[in-house]
């Protein structure tokens, strides 16, 4: 009898996704996945986190990132408070689509409030049909319980939820992962020079004949476009050690590459104007 | 056809309004050209002779102490909208007769009250209740419902027997102007009797083809369209409770089995809902209208109460039933053709899963706030999509045809994110077409390592307000943060009088 009740206690206390081999995303780079485990967990939920205000289109670009392995048919609902559509801009079609992303498969839903942004969350995550749901919220701390209830949603119905926040959150989290992303420069870049695409007329042996240059300025070291960088922190992995890499997405074959092998050895000098120089 | 006159409208407002009763004379009044007269007066003024269309001065010199409160229209067409909306418990085809009357058709529906005298009680009771002066009066037209209910016995019936009544009526229950009716009298015709067996082309040609036309109408001879104040659902199911309900429990269930009455004459027609409305009419005259859309033709009753659990969850102030609810009515606004179900295919289950999902969202946020992104067909980064409601998408929204322009037209890189509109910036570059050094934006300054571009794109030129060429620049800032901006005109339009070219940043790049 006793026995019997442990059991089915246990049967409840299980931490929903991690057992019994879950089904993962591969990012592709052998470092992250190795500390991951095989790859994010697909039925749970995911913090993704900018480092600050400005790198908000870069955590938004590594969650697009992680969704598009999600499904050859993805079902994707982007939604969030009314206030961020109109400050951190529209999810535009065009892009996603240059992204690998279907458009016509995203539905954006604006809520009024954080809760009401929670419930069209759960709602989204319960049903079996959405493939990927993201929730956006701006700086603010979110309920514990609200996390555990998206949790279980996201594990019951196998769904990716990813949070995608607009600064590193302070609290304590029950999401299986928390990433924090921000944008890093692209070292190969040579500041400044100018590299021109000079197009040549063999009939009037002239430059430049269609009126205005396109060029690039600042070019890569390799005379090729320039790759965008993130940093991505993994903060807490609930199954294994955390790091943090620096990444370097590429268009030719649709995921990240491992831009370099660890974090620069000195960091950024910090600004700091209280200091008075002697 | 029901005709009902309330007779002291505005005044019956005012009365109803009050805590306390009064017993001066109530008086409405309302300029008309330079004069302040009287537009309405209840029983006790008109008793002391003060009638509609007396100038407001003499009636208070004639009697000093009435009560004077000048008019409102709105209020009354408000009044009057809410009386009709009542109405809708007897018929779905109730029309406002403007200024104060109400017109219903009342044919096939008498009999849920047992026979049109009785629908006649229950209506005059439930107005006497409220405190309505009325009048009304039942005819197989329109013309006779009216005239009948203004001039005949009130509470009339006078189904069949059109010509009998209106023979002794004056002209004006004919719903003549004044003019015509002065010039009837003129010539001694004081009653409808009076012409209703005189030839008609002399009259015709005396009085022009209005005063026939009338008479005709009345007496059922032309048909008049009665113009309903709601477009008439074409699916309806209503219940009537013996005992007021209030709970939100009880009502889901009875919109239950509403959908589930709904659902057979649905399939019967081979259609869907699209558009749905809940009525709920409370015990002392409110109506409550809720109404929800849905994303694809739906038929299973689950759905359609699955709907009104989050409309009703999204209800601001609450459903306040009052003392109760004594009637409820689903009626389908929108019915779509909706093809027989197709069972055992998977994806089309996910569909309808996705549909539903949609749905809820729907009807708990609002349609706006819930939205899909469809392809435009223009060139200009702003117009070459919208986000439109969700349930008004379906198909691929014009993808895979910008997909075939993209693949023409190797379009470079777009931002993932695109800011609701151009925010100017404060920018250093390049003249003539360079592109930006440094930048300010929303306060913040960021100093441009890389730049791509530019890219031109022309304004709309066949148009006044096209605005001018851009051109787009994707930089990448020292800290790697990389953004979309653009600059609108061109520094060699400066020498014909083109204002200076400005900076605008138009979107984010991951």
């Amino acid at each position: 009898m006793i026995d019997q009740l442990r059991q089915r206690l246990q049967a409840l206390q299980r931490r929903p996704g991690i057992e019994g081999r879950p089904s993962t995303l591969p990012f592709g780079v052998p470092a992250i996945d190795t500390m991951l485990g095989g790859g994010l967990i697909r039925s749970a939920l995911h913090e993704v986190a900018a480092t600050g205000e400005a790198h908000l289109p870069a955590a938004a670009g590594f969650a697009l990132a992680v969704v598009k392995h999600v499904a050859p048919s993805l079902r994707l609902f982007w939604i969030a408070e009314d206030m961020t559509f109109a400050e951190s801009g529209v999810p535009h079609g065009a892009g996603l689509d240059a992204f690998g992303l279907a458009p016509e498969q995203l539905v954006m839903v604006s809520a009024a409030h954080r809760r009401d942004l929670l419930w069209a969350m759960e709602e989204a995550l319960r049903c079996g049909a959405t493939t990927a749901v993201i929730g956006e919220m701006r700086a603010g701390a979110i309920d514990g319980v609200a996390i555990r209830r998206l949790s279980l949603a996201a594990a019951e119905s196998g769904t990716l939820a990813l949070l995608l926040r607009t600064e590193p959150p302070g609290d304590g989290s029950t999401a299986t992962t928390r990433w924090v992303v921000g944008a890093a420069p692209n070292t190969n870049v040579i500041p400044g020079r100018e590299h021109c695409e000079r197009t040549r007329n063999p009939e009037t042996d002239s430059e430049f004949v269609s009126g205005f240059r396109a060029r690039t300025f600042g070019a890569s070291r390799n005379d090729e476009k320039i790759k965008p960088r993130l940093a991505a922190q993994l903060v807490r992995n609930r199954r294994g050690p955390t790091g943090s890499w620096i990444l370097e997405w590429s268009d030719s074959n649709g995921q990240f590459i491992l831009a370099t092998h660890a974090q620069p050895l000195a960091a950024t000098a910090l600004h700091r104007p209280h200091r008075q120089v002697a | 056809m029901l005709s009902l006159w309330l007779r002291r409208l505005s005044t019956d407002r005012i009365v109803r309004s009050r805590k306390h009763e009064t017993f001066a004379p109530l008086v409405i009044t309302g300029r008309r050209g330079n004069v302040e007269v009287l537009t309405a007066a209840d029983d006790a003024a008109r008793r002391l002779g003060l009638m509609p269309g007396l100038a407001l001065a003499q009636a208070r010199a004639m009697h000093p102490g009435i009560d004077v409160i000048a008019e409102d229209v709105e209020a009354d067409t408000a009044l009057l909208d809410s009386i009709a909306d009542w109405c809708l418990r007897y018929t779905p085809l109730v029309a406002c007769d403007m200024p104060d009357g109400l017109l219903l058709d009342i044919s096939g529906c008498a009999h849920l009250y047992g026979g049109e005298r009785e629908l006649i009680a229950d209506l005059s009771g439930r107005l006497e209740k409220s405190g309505f002066a009325y009048s009304l009066a039942i005819a197989g037209t329109i013309g006779a419902a009216w005239a009948a209910a203004r001039y005949g016995e009130p509470a009339s019936y006078a189904c069949g027997e059109e010509r009998s009544v209106l023979v002794s009526l004056p002209f004006s229950a004919l719903r003549l102007s004044p003019a015509m009716v002065t010039s009837l009298a003129r010539v001694g015709l004081k009653r409808i009797g009076d012409i209703v067996d005189l030839p008609r082309a002399p009259l015709t040609a005396r009085f022009g083809p209005d005063l026939l036309r009338q008479l005709d109408r009345a007496l059922g001879n032309e048909h008049e369209p009665l113009t309903p104040r709601l477009p008439v659902a074409p699916y309806v199911a209503e219940q009537r409770f013996p005992e007021p309900i209030g709970r939100e429990e009880d009502v889901l269930a009875i919109t239950l089995r509403l959908a589930r009455r709904l659902q057979s004459a649905l399939e019967h027609g081979g259609d869907g809902v699209r558009r749905i409305e809940l009525s709920l009419f409370r015990t002392d005259g409110v109506v409550r209208r809720i109404a929800a859309g849905t994303s694809r033709p739906l038929r299973d009753p689950e759905d359609i109460r699955a709907l009104f659990v989050e409309r009703l969850a999204a209800l601001a102030d609450a459903l306040d039933p009052g003392f109760g609810f004594d009637m409820a009515r689903l009626s389908v606004i929108v019915a779509e053709p909706c093809p027989p179900e197709q069972i055992g295919i998977g994806s089309s289950e996910d569909a309808a899963e996705l549909c539903r999902l949609v749905d809820r969202l729907s009807a708990r946020l609002g349609p706006r706030r819930v939205r899909r992104l469809v392809a435009q067909d223009s060139h200009i980064p702003e117009l070459a999509e919208t986000a439109m409601p969700a349930q008004a998408v379906n198909g691929d929204a014009g993808w895979s045809a910008f997909r075939r322009y993209r693949n023409e037209a190797d379009l470079p890189p777009r931002p993932l994110r695109l800011l609701a509109r151009p925010e100017p910036i404060e920018a250093v570059a390049e003249v003539p077409d360079g592109p930006p050094l440094r930048f300010r934006w929303r306060r913040a300054l960021h100093e441009v390592i890389a730049a791509e571009g530019p890219e031109r794109i022309e304004g709309a030129w066949w148009s006044e307000h096209g605005g001018p060429a851009r051109d787009y620049f994707r930089v990448e800032d020292k800290s790697g943060l990389r953004f979309w901006l653009f600059r609108a005109g061109l520094y060699r339009d400066l020498a014909h009088g083109a204002g200076a070219p400005a900076w605008f940043l138009h979107g984010t790049f991951a």
